[in-house]
């Protein structure tokens, strides 16, 4: 049986005399995994508990088999950590700074710099891993972090809002490598960001949190799969037979006032086929918004939904 | 595999036994202190009384250059208690402009872009990194006390013959672990002041005010309450009250000692204190992440 990436059972984190988390209770089993919310959800804090940073006031988090609380030596072993802020010493060179987190992390010193240099070509900083990591650009940072995070060569990769303060063209080439890195490997990811579309291009699960609640675990795979297209219809004279000759169809239809009928079509139909259906009924479509289930509605859902039951959607 | 290839790799060959890592740190450490070149200067010059103490051994068990120098008062050239109680307040007074050096940059280098949640997010401890961090000022403090102490003694007791080691071997203990509270008290003041205050020069301006400012106080104290305890807060003092204490010194090159007198062991005891302090400061700056009381 397949081990879960994370497993949190009824996880509370207290810092000082605020409870940031609140019984967080749920299983994330795909090898990448999204970790969303807004600001202040408890994303960074669940981050540094699943590190050992922070001890949790109740419950547990176990990552890769692992309780983070008291296998923590163990468990950081298999981790690459790329932080949200600013962490590098801005004196070394590059690669000396990469070589040396790496020798921290356990590799010899000869070892630790050929995986240096690698990590550094690896992520497109090869021309400037001799210059100090200080004289870098905000993006050559978020890289470097990336750097130190995998020349050891981790089983999980932690990545903390990493594309923070990169322009497009860097942020779709960092986006672009941790989708190399997880296909290339059997390396897992967890990936924090408020940026949605980052989160989709790299992930297979995501973790919605709210007030550190869990509001949502949603499986995009499994999403993506079902594929389920939405049409948003304003008809004029649709009838119940309208809606019950559509599901006959073997749509979903929720009907709304004024006309209003949101459908979720199967895969295997085409729109074409509602206007006909229209057109036999007599109904008038004078509007019509066809749109997939993206990332963004799962989590403005979950933002709008309140205590859902296990959290799945 | 050859860094032109791009592609990421996991990592499958050996690790090093994990006890040894906090060692990467002061490897790392020494190696950037060494590009110093007032580094170097100062660690030379740190060592420069040595060689005028081992030229003193020289002249005191060499009768013929005795001569040659027109000096031959016997008790003028003695290699007693007395000189190398003289020995190691040089040589700490040398480690302690050096650790003023050193310490301050050892934490705030790493504690000023963050780089400490990188060492913590490994397998390495909070421990760990003191350790490595501590064991830079342990082994370059060494350097220039208590290693050179005990090559002088080495030095006498080749040149003196007669016996002179086993009637002097009980210095060894002395020159150890006097060296050592000293090392250990400096070196954890200077890492707590590393991981409290970033800029060097403020840094090193703290590690003088955390000795002269408390005997300053402790001088009023005194003053005021025409009493003699607020000496404890002169660490130098202290030091060298054990120290002169554990070379079985009386009287001497200090003078001799007054009637109130400071107890040794409370002596120890402030020491071990301000230890215990820093290493509550330490604990307190050196997480990973801020916490927000609240």
């Amino acid at each position: 049986m397949m081990n879960a990436t994370i497993e949190l059972n009824g996880l509370e984190v207290q810092l000082g005399n605020r409870t940031i988390l609140h019984g967080l209770t749920g299983v994330l089993k795909s090898r990448a995994i999204g970790l969303l919310g807004p600001n202040g959800a408890g994303k960074s804090t669940l981050i540094n508990t699943l590190l050992g940073f922070h001890s949790a006031s109740k419950g547990s988090a176990r990552v890769l088999g692992l309780d983070s609380h008291t296998n923590g030596n163990a468990l950081r072993s298999l981790v690459g950590y790329m932080p949200e802020n600013e962490a590098f010493i801005s004196k070394m060179s590059g690669v000396r700074f990469v070589r040396y987190m790496a020798e921290i992390s356990g590799l010899p010193p000869d070892q630790a710099m050929e995986r240096a240099h690698e990590a550094f070509v690896y992520v497109g900083l090869g021309e400037a891993r001799y210059r100090p990591v200080g004289t870098y650009s905000l993006g050559m940072k978020q890289l470097a972090k990336l750097a130190q995070a995998i020349a050891h060569g981790p089983k999980l990769l932690i990545l903390d809002e990493p594309t923070n303060g990169m322009d497009p063209p860097a942020r779709k080439r960092l986006i672009e490598l941790i989708r190399e890195i997880r296909e290339a490997s059997d390396v897992s990811l967890l990936l924090s960001s408020h940026l949605l579309h980052d989160v989709e291009e790299t992930c297979d699960e995501v973790l919605i949190l709210r007030n550190g609640q869990i509001a949502s675990i949603c499986n995009l795979v499994e999403e993506r799969r079902a594929n389920r297209k939405f049409l948003e219809l304003e008809t004029i004279g649709a009838e119940a037979t309208f809606t019950s000759t559509l599901e006959s169809l073997g749509c979903e239809c929720a009907v709304f006032s004024n006309g209003r009928i949101k459908v979720v079509m199967p895969d295997s139909m085409e729109i074409r086929e509602v206007f006909k259906v229209a057109a036999d009924r007599g109904v008038q479509i004078r509007r019509m918004n066809h749109r997939r289930d993206s990332l963004e509605d799962i989590f403005l859902n979950a933002m709008e939904q309140t205590g859902a039951a296990d959290g799945r959607i | 595999m050859a860094v032109y290839k791009r592609r990421y790799n996991p990592y499958s060959g050996t690790l090093t036994p994990q006890w040894s890592r906090f060692f990467v740190l002061t490897r790392y450490a020494f190696a950037e202190l060494f590009k110093s070149r007032f580094f170097v200067i100062l660690l030379i010059l740190s060592l420069v009384p040595i060689l005028f103490f081992a030229g003193y051994i020289f002249v005191a068990n060499n009768k013929t250059v005795q001569l040659l120098m027109q000096m031959r008062s016997a008790g003028l050239f003695s290699v007693e208690n007395e000189y190398f109680i003289m020995v190691m307040i040089a040589q700490t007074q040398a480690a302690f402009l050096l650790n003023c050096w050193v310490g301050p940059v050892l934490i705030a280098g790493d504690l000023t872009n963050g780089a400490l949640p990188l060492f913590l997010s490994r397998p390495f401890s909070r421990a760990d990194y003191v350790l490595g961090k501590l064991a830079v000022l342990g082994l370059l403090l060494s350097a220039v006390t208590w290693i050179p102490g005990l090559l002088l003694f080495s030095l006498q007791a080749g040149l003196a013959r007669n016996g002179w080691i086993w009637s002097h071997i009980w210095m060894v203990v002395p020159i150890i672990f006097c060296s050592a509270i000293w090392i250990l008290m400096l070196s954890l003041i200077s890492l707590a002041v590393s991981a409290s205050v970033k800029l060097r020069i403020v840094a090193t301006g703290v590690i003088f005010i955390s000795f002269f400012v408390p005997a300053g106080l402790g001088e009023m104290y005194n003053s005021i309450m025409d009493t003699y305890w607020g000496r404890l807060l002169n660490f130098t003092e202290m030091f060298r009250l054990i120290l002169t204490k554990g070379f079985r010194e009386r009287t001497g090159l200090l003078g001799p000692l007054s009637r109130n007198e400071i107890p040794v062991p409370a002596a120890w005891g402030v020491l071990i204190l301000v230890c215990l302090l820093s290493l509550v400061i330490l604990n307190a700056r050196l997480k990973a992440r801020e916490v927000v009381r609240g």
